[in-house]
C-alpha cells in the first residue's frame, strides 16, 4: 500500500493513500468530530461536523469524504475550522430539543459531548423550534423521537448496508425532514436495535432499556453473548446488581460492532428473573426444598456412589464454559469412570449471512474440544436418552441445559432413579431433578466460550453472587457501587447463593475422595492449556479482550 | 438582432415547419464530422452553460471518457424552478426541436446512447409538447437506431420531476432519474466519472443544448462573435416584476440591464424609479437601482457588479417595493426547497425565514440585522450543493445593499414619558 505524506495540524504523518482525512487522522491520534461518519458504514457527508481546512482548496472540506494526497496540509483546529464547527453545532442545536435531563442518551450522547467540547455554549436562536412526532414506535424494539433526530442517516445506512433490508427512509424536506418506515411497515429486522447504538443522539432508543437507568449509574463489563455460536462481543450494563442491557463491543474478527436483537434481548433476562435457583435444592418427599451446599454436594456424591459405573451417564453443556465442561469431563473420566459423556445440541433454522448462527449455544465447539464427547465406546446423547428409556442408564448428572425442551427427553428423565442437574433457573428440566445445584450464570463468573470459529473468548462476572465481592473480586464498578452508603437503598440488588459449575463439580469430586484443587477459573483454564493440545500456549492474558483462535488439532490429553 | 433560439416563426414546434427553416441540417452536418471535431467546434464557440454556472460547454463535453464500450448518459436539465426563471419553458413550447437537435448532436459528439430531458413536474403541458416533438423526431429518423444512416444510434426520453427545486441541482437530478430521493451527491466523484446509474454523465441546461445547432450550422467562429467575447451567443432573458412588458427576450449577451428593462420590457409602469433588480433569478445578488448604469447581461459584467448572470431571470422592483417582504418570500422559497440533507442548509434556511418573518412584522431586534448576514455566512460554502449558497446570497446582498430597509423594521420600544 503506497504511502503519502500528509501534514495534520503541523505534524507530518505517512499514511496509506487510500485513506480519507478522518481515517488518517484517527490512526494518528487526531480526532475530528463527526456525527454521520461511521467507520462501518458508507460515507454520506451530510452532518458537516468534520469540516477541515485543506490548503489550496478554496472551501473547507469534509474530512470523512476527502481522500489524502501527497503533500496535503490539513488544519483540523484553526480559527476557520473552529468557526465552521461552532456554526454547525449551532445549526444542529437550534431545532434539537434540549431535553437531556429526561433523555436516555444523556451521558453517552455525541451531541451532548460535542456541545461541551465544540460549541459556544450559547444560542442566538429565539424562534420557535420545529415540532415533529415524538414517542413513535418505529419498531417492536425501537422507539423514535423525531424531534431529537439530527438526520445523520446512520440508521438508514445500517439497515441498507448491514442488516440488508431497506426499512428506514426520510420523508419531507428541509427542517421538516422525518425519519420513518414505509407505510404499514416496521423497523423489525433481526438487527434493528443496532440503530440505537449508532444513533448519535437520543432519537432512537431501546424500548426495553429506556427510562431504566442513567448510564453513568451503571457498570459495563466486557463479556460475550450466549445467544448463538457466533459469540458476539458485548458489554453487560449493570446497576444495583441487575443487568439492564447488553451492548455490542467491537471485535472485527467476530461481530464487527454489531449484535442481533435476539442476543441483546433474550439472553440475560433469566439472570435477574424470579425463576432463579437461589440456592441448592434437594427433592424431599417429592418436593424440592432449599438446602445448604454441603448437604447438596454430599447427596449427589452418595447417590452417584450407589450406582454401577455402567449405569451412570453425564451430560456436559454447550451453555456452560470451557472450564465447566473440562472439569466435568475430567470428573466423569477420573472419578466416575464413565465413558457415557456427551452434550445436547441446539440447532434452530440456518445461519444467516450477517451474524446469526443456527447453533443457538455459545460453547458447543468448546465443550467438544475440552473432552465432553463419548469415548472408548461410550454413548452419545441420543444413545444415553435411549438407554435411560431402556432402563440401562439409571443415574444422570448434567450441567446447566434445559434438556426437557428436547422432544422425548422429559419422559426419559422421569424414568431415572437419580437425576442431578446444575441449573441457573427453574425450567422444565428442574421439575424432574432430584438435586438442583445452583449454577452461576455467564454473567456471574469468569470463564471462556469457544465460538464456531474456534475462537476462545473471555466472559467476566458483571453480577455478584453471595460468594463474590465487587471490590475484592475486581468487578467493574458503577458510581452506585463505589459511593453508595450502607443505609442507601441502591447498590443492594439481590445476590444469589450460586456457584460456577466447575466449582460445584470439583466439590462433588472432593466428596467422592478425589482432589480437584482449583482456586479460581484461571487455575482451571491453565490446566486446560496444559492438557488440551489445541489450547496450548493460551492464558487468560493472551485471550484478552478479543479472544484467541485454537490450534487446529483436536487432541485430548 | 436576428433571433436563433426563439425566432418569430409560427408553428416552429411542428417538425415540418422546423425542417422548412433549416431544421436538422446541423445534425446532418455534425454526423459528417468526427465526434471530437464537434466537441472542438463547441469549445471554440465559447458557449458557456446557461443553467447558471456558466461553465464552458465544450470543456465539459471533453471530460467524458471516449469510446462506446460502456453506458454513458446525457441529462438535459429542464427542471427550471427558480423564482424569476422561465426561459426553458419557451423553448419547450415554441422551439423544442432546436433543443432536440442539439441533444442528438451532443450525444453524437460524446458517444452517448441515452439522453434524458428532465422537466419539472409542474410543466405537465410542456412535457407533453416535448414528448410529441420527440415522437416526431423519432418518426423522421433523427432519433433512434442508425440516425440518418450514420451508424450512430441514440435514444432520448423525457423524465418528469415531482415538484422539488433541488432536483434541478445536477446530482440530485441524477438521483431523481434513478428513482432515489432527490438528494445532491457529494462531489467528487464528478458526473463525468460517475453519474447517473454510476456511469459517466454530462448534464447540460435546455438552453445550452439549444445553442448547439447554431454553432454547428454557422461555425464556432461566427458564433463566438455574438455578444461579448468571454460569454458569447444569444441568451434568453426572462424579465419579470415591475415592467410594462414582462416576458422572455432573446438578446446577444452584453446588453445592458437598463436596455433590457427600458427598451425590451417597456420600462417601469407609471414612470416609477427602479429601487432594485435581481439580475439572474432569485439566488443571484440584488443590485441597487441607482447603480445599474453600464451593467450588462453577461457573466463578467455582472460579476464585477457584485452579482451573477445566473439563469438571466431579471426581476425588476420599483421604488414602492417592500424589499424586506421580497427577501422574506425568497427565504421562504429556499426554506421550503432545502432538501434537508446537510446541516447548515437544512437548519439555516428555516432560521433565516423565521428571522425575516420577524422583520416583516416589525418584531426584529437591531442585532438581528447582523445575525441575518452571519447566519447566511455560516451556510455559504459549507454545504453539499449550491442550494445553501443560493439561500445565503440573497440574504447577504439584501442586508449589505439595503440595510436601511431592515433598520426600519426593527421593533420600536415605546418611549416612556418623563
Amino acid at each position: 500500500m503506497p504511502n503519502v505524506k500528509v501534514t495534520l495540524d503541523g505534524i507530518q504523518y505517512e499514511v496509506d493513500n487510500k485513506k480519507t482525512i478522518i481515517e488518517a487522522a484517527r490512526e494518528n491520534g487526531v480526532s475530528i468530530p463527526h456525527f454521520c461518519y461511521h467507520e462501518k458504514l458508507s460515507v454520506s457527508g451530510n452532518c458537516r461536523m468534520c469540516l477541515v481546512e485543506v490548503e489550496k482548496m478554496p472551501k473547507l472540506a469534509i474530512a470523512c469524504m476527502t481522500q489524502v494526497a501527497d503533500g496535503m496540509v490539513v488544519h483540523t483546529r484553526n480559527e476557520r475550522v473552529i468557526n465552521a464547527r461552532e456554526a454547525v453545532m449551532e445549526f444542529i442545536l437550534i431545532n434539537h430539543p434540549l431535553d437531556c435531563p429526561i433523555c436516555d442518551e444523556a451521558g453517552e450522547c455525541k451531541l451532548q459531548d460535542y456541545s461541551y467540547k465544540y460549541s459556544t455554549g450559547f444560542s442566538r436562536f429565539v424562534e420557535d423550534k420545529v415540532h415533529k412526532p415524538k414517542r413513535v414506535e418505529i419498531g417492536p424494539r425501537v422507539m423514535l423521537d423525531t424531534e431529537r433526530c439530527i438526520m445523520c442517516s446512520r440508521c438508514i445506512r445500517f439497515c441498507d448496508e448491514i442488516a440488508g433490508v431497506h426499512q428506514l427512509e426520510f420523508t419531507q424536506r428541509g427542517d421538516r425532514t422525518e425519519l420513518t418506515t414505509f407505510p404499514g411497515e416496521k423497523l423489525d429486522n433481526p438487527y434493528s436495535m443496532n440503530v440505537v447504538d449508532i444513533c448519535p443522539v437520543g432519537a432512537l432508543t431501546n424500548k426495553d432499556f429506556r427510562f431504566k437507568s442513567r448510564v453513568w449509574e451503571m457498570s459495563f463489563t466486557e463479556s460475550v453473548c450466549t445467544g448463538c455460536a457466533r459469540g458476539c462481543n458485548i458489554e453487560i450494563g449493570v446497576r444495583n446488581n441487575e443487568i439492564l442491557r447488553l451492548n455490542p463491543r467491537k471485535n472485527d474478527d467476530v461481530n464487527s460492532v454489531w449484535m442481533c436483537d435476539h442476543g441483546r434481548m433474550d439472553t440475560w433476562k433469566n439472570v435477574n428473573a424470579d425463576t432463579r435457583i437461589k440456592s441448592p435444592k434437594i427433592r424431599k418427599d417429592g418436593v424440592l426444598v432449599e438446602v445448604g451446599w454441603d448437604e447438596a454436594i454430599a447427596k449427589v456424591a452418595s447417590e452417584l456412589k450407589s450406582f454401577n459405573r455402567s449405569e451412570i451417564a453425564v451430560l456436559g453443556s454447550a451453555m456452560a464454559s470451557n472450564e465447566d465442561n473440562y472439569i466435568f469431563a475430567k470428573f466423569a473420566k477420573e472419578v466416575l469412570g464413565t465413558r457415557n459423556i456427551d452434550f445436547a445440541r441446539h440447532h434452530v433454522g440456518a445461519d444467516d449471512n450477517v451474524l446469526i448462527r443456527a447453533d443457538k449455544t455459545p460453547n458447543a465447539s468448546g465443550a467438544e474440544e475440552v473432552g465432553v464427547a463419548p469415548h472408548d465406546g461410550g454413548m452419545s446423547f441420543e444413545q444415553i436418552i435411549s438407554a435411560i428409556k431402556a432402563g440401562k442408564i439409571k443415574a444422570l448428572y448434567s450441567l446447566e441445559d434445559d434438556l426437557a425442551t428436547i422432544p422425548g427427553v422429559a419422559e426419559a428423565l422421569d424414568q431415572l432413579e437419580f437425576f442431578a442437574v446444575h441449573a441457573t433457573n427453574h425450567c422444565k428440566t428442574t421439575e424432574h431433578a432430584d438435586v438442583i445445584l445452583a449454577a452461576s450464570t455467564y454473567a456471574e463468573k469468569n470463564g471462556t466460550w469457544t465460538n464456531f470459529q474456534h475462537r476462545v473468548q473471555r466472559i467476566r462476572p458483571a453480577v455478584t453472587t453471595l460468594e463474590q465481592d465487587r471490590a475484592l473480586d475486581n468487578f467493574k464498578m458503577s458510581r452506585w457501587d463505589k459511593f453508595a452508603a450502607h443505609n442507601d437503598k441502591w447498590g443492594k440488588g439481590p445476590r444469589r447463593d450460586s456457584r460456577p459449575s466447575w466449582k460445584i463439580v470439583a466439590s462433588v469430586a472432593g466428596a467422592l475422595g478425589a482432589k480437584f484443587k482449583y482456586n479460581n477459573a484461571d487455575d482451571v483454564f491453565n490446566e486446560i492449556c496444559q492438557k488440551v493440545e489445541s489450547f496450548k500456549g493460551l492464558s487468560y492474558l493472551k485471550v484478552g479482550m478479543k479472544g484467541a483462535v485454537l490450534k487446529k488439532q483436536t487432541v485430548v490429553a | 438582432m436576428e433571433k436563433f433560439i426563439l425566432p418569430d416563426i409560427p408553428n416552429l414546434h411542428n417538425i415540418d415547419v422546423y425542417e422548412q427553416h433549416g431544421g436538422y441540417q446541423a445534425l446532418r452536418k455534425a454526423l459528417q464530422m468526427k465526434p471530437d471535431e464537434v466537441i472542438d467546434e463547441v469549445k471554440k464557440s465559447g458557449l458557456r452553460g446557461r443553467g447558471g454556472a456558466c461553465f464552458p460547454t465544450g470543456l465539459k463535453w471533453s471530460f467524458m471518457p471516449k469510446g462506446n464500450d460502456k453506458a454513458k448518459y446525457l441529462c438535459v436539465n429542464g427542471d427550471e424552478s427558480e423564482p424569476g426563471t422561465f426561459k426553458d419553458r419557451q423553448i419547450f413550447e415554441f422551439n423544442p426541436h432546436v433543443m432536440i437537435e442539439g441533444i442528438i448532436i451532443g450525444c453524437y459528439a460524446m458517444g452517448i446512447p441515452t439522453a434524458y430531458i428532465y422537466i419539472r413536474g409542474e410543466y405537465r403541458k410542456w412535457i407533453k409538447m416535448v414528448d410529441q416533438a420527440l415522437a416526431d423526431a423519432y418518426a423522421k429518423g433523427y432519433i433512434g437506431e442508425n440516425i440518418l444512416g450514420s451508424g450512430f444510434s441514440t435514444n432520448v426520453y423525457t423524465h418528469s420531476g415531482a415538484g422539488a427545486y433541488i432536483c434541478g441541482e445536477e446530482s440530485a437530478l441524477m438521483n431523481s432519474i434513478e428513482g432515489e430521493r432527490g438528494y445532491p451527491r457529494v462531489k467528487p466523484p464528478f458526473p463525468a466519472q460517475k453519474g447517473v446509474f454510476g456511469m459517466p454523465t454530462t448534464i447540460n441546461n435546455v438552453e445550452t443544448m439549444s445553442n448547439v445547432p447554431l454553432i454547428i450550422n454557422k461555425g464556432a467562429e461566427w458564433y463566438s462573435k455574438i455578444g461579448v467575447a468571454k460569454h458569447p451567443g444569444p441568451i434568453l432573458v426572462g424579465i419579470s416584476g415591475h415592467v410594462n412588458k414582462p416576458g422572455v427576450y432573446e438578446v446577444p449577451t452584453g446588453v445592458t440591464l437598463l436596455t433590457l428593462i427600458n427598451e425590451y420590457a417597456g420600462g417601469v409602469p407609471n414612470g416609477k424609479k427602479i429601487k432594485a433588480v435581481i439580475p439572474g433569478g432569485s439566488s443571484t445578488m440584488i443590485l441597487r437601482g441607482e447603480n445599474l448604469e453600464g451593467i450588462c447581461m453577461d457573466a463578467d459584467s455582472l460579476k464585477a457588479a457584485g452579482s451573477s448572470v445566473g439563469t438571466a431571470g431579471l426581476m425588476v422592483m420599483d421604488e414602492d417595493t417592500d424589499l424586506v417582504r421580497v427577501l422574506s418570500r425568497i427565504s421562504h422559497f429556499y426554506h421550503h426547497e432545502s432538501c434537508g440533507q446537510c446541516t447548515p442548509c437544512r437548519e439555516g434556511t428555516g432560521w433565516l425565514e423565521k428571522m425575516l418573518h420577524r422583520f416583516e412584522h416589525y418584531e426584529a431586534r437591531t442585532e438581528d440585522i447582523d445575525m441575518l448576514e452571519n447566519v447566511a455566512n455560516h451556510i455559504e460554502g459549507n454545504t453539499i450543493c449550491a442550494l445553501g449558497d443560493a439561500a445565503a446570497w440573497p440574504v447577504q446582498s439584501f442586508v449589505r445593499r439595503f440595510r436601511d430597509e431592515f433598520e426600519k423594521r426593527v421593533k420600536q420600544e415605546n418611549t416612556v414619558a418623563a
